[in-house]
């Protein structure tokens, strides 16, 4: 039971931590500072409580479905803002610090949202009992620290780059992260019966079996289907193209401008 | 022009007709002392299927399952819907994250 809780609070921070490492990065190398990450998590622990406090009348939205409706929605967000993020990095400069941050502080506060919120849900079934909810909590705060210790690594692994290699690295997790929120949207929307159902393209279970540790983290972080529909390749494919030609021509304008990164 | 529209029209009855025909399946599953009822669901193959869930227990629970791609709190004492397939024949198993060592169950699919 207590290894069940690690793995579940584990599989829900993992994902914003990662986001959050990645983007800290980001704010490092463009001499931001990380004052906005304190503003996103307090607005998304805000959002978590005010998505748990109402999961009932947002379940009970579009005859039934509107959690999935909602979450899709906060996966677009979180899309849209990493799209927006991966483009402004090419052309960054101190006028559009404020625009910067603000992108960074929607995409980890709806990413805290939609994650934290489910896991004061699934708290909120242990507020009956004190002891179980104290190993809970234990379990949780186990759960936790190595969801962060991931974010750290990942953050001091990209520190620890050449700069162009950073660029190319934290570009590709990002990308992946992003096409990973409209990956489970798209998953979202079929559960939900908006988008049509098919069988399944392909099985990768015998490769990487989706219920694997390996596959789990996988799946938190970057969407990983083992049995994904024909929407959900769709969808996926065509969220990394338009990343790709964002980044492109993002890259393109920039090579006349004096920008952070592409300056080394 | 009248002859058109009384076609029109029992094309549409046509159409109507078959949707409300071919109306989604519905099967229920509760959800009681983290115990899945049925823990075991025959459904038909190769066509959608809507999951009444019910969480007879007070306290909140996850439907979960790989096989199905398919995850959805439920908060205690609410019921709600989740669509899944079509599926192919085979065994799809599910089970509750928030209560994984007693909640679990499977779709059979024939």
């Amino acid at each position: 039971m207590l290894l069940d809780i690690v793995v579940i609070v584990l599989r829900e921070t993992l994902e914003a931590s990662i986001l959050v490492g990645v983007l800290l990065f980001v704010s490092r190398s463009a001499d931001m500072g990380f004052s906005w990450l304190w503003k996103a998590v307090l607005i998304g622990a805000l959002g978590a409580l005010l998505y748990a406090l109402n999961l009932g009348v947002i379940s009970e939205l579009f005859d039934d479905v509107g959690q999935e409706v909602v979450n899709a929605l906060m996966q677009y967000i979180v899309y849209a803002a990493l799209v927006l993020i991966i483009g402004v990095q090419f052309v960054y400069s101190a006028p559009l610090a404020s625009t910067f941050k603000t992108l960074m502080i929607v995409a980890v506060a709806v990413a805290i949202t939609r994650e934290v919120g489910e896991l004061f849900v699934f708290y909120s079934g242990f507020l009956s009992s004190e002891d179980r909810l104290l190993s809970a909590a234990t379990s949780g705060f186990i759960g936790l620290a190595v969801g962060m210790s991931a974010g750290a690594i990942v953050y001091y692994s990209l520190v620890g780059q050449a700069h162009r290699r950073s660029l190319v690295l934290h570009t590709t997790v990002l990308s992946l992260v992003a096409g990973g929120m409209v990956m489970q949207a798209t998953q979202l929307l079929i559960q939900a019966d908006w988008l049509t159902a098919n069988q399944p393209l392909w099985d990768t279970n015998r490769l990487l079996p989706e219920a694997s540790v390996a596959g789990q983290i996988i799946y938190a972080v970057f969407g990983y289907e083992a049995t994904p529909s024909k929407q959900e390749v769709t969808a996926y494919t065509l969220s990394i193209l338009l990343i790709l030609v964002v980044a492109l021509i993002a890259n393109w304008r920039s090579t006349n401008n004096n920008v952070f990164i592409a300056k080394s | 022009m009248m002859r058109y529209w009384s076609s029109a029209l029992c094309a549409l009855f046509v159409l109507v007709a078959g949707s409300v025909q071919a109306e989604t399946p519905v099967f229920n599953i509760a959800i009681r002392d983290h115990l899945f009822y049925p823990a075991e669901l025959q459904v038909p193959a190769n066509q959608k299927i809507k999951l009444l869930i019910t969480n007879e227990d007070s306290t909140p629970e996850e439907f979960e399952s790989y096989e199905l791609n398919r995850e959805k709190v439920i908060l205690g004492g609410r019921r709600t819907v989740v669509f899944v397939g079509p599926l192919k024949p085979g065994v799809y198993p599910f089970f509750g994250e928030f209560n994984m060592s007693t909640a679990q169950g499977q779709l059979i699919a024939k």
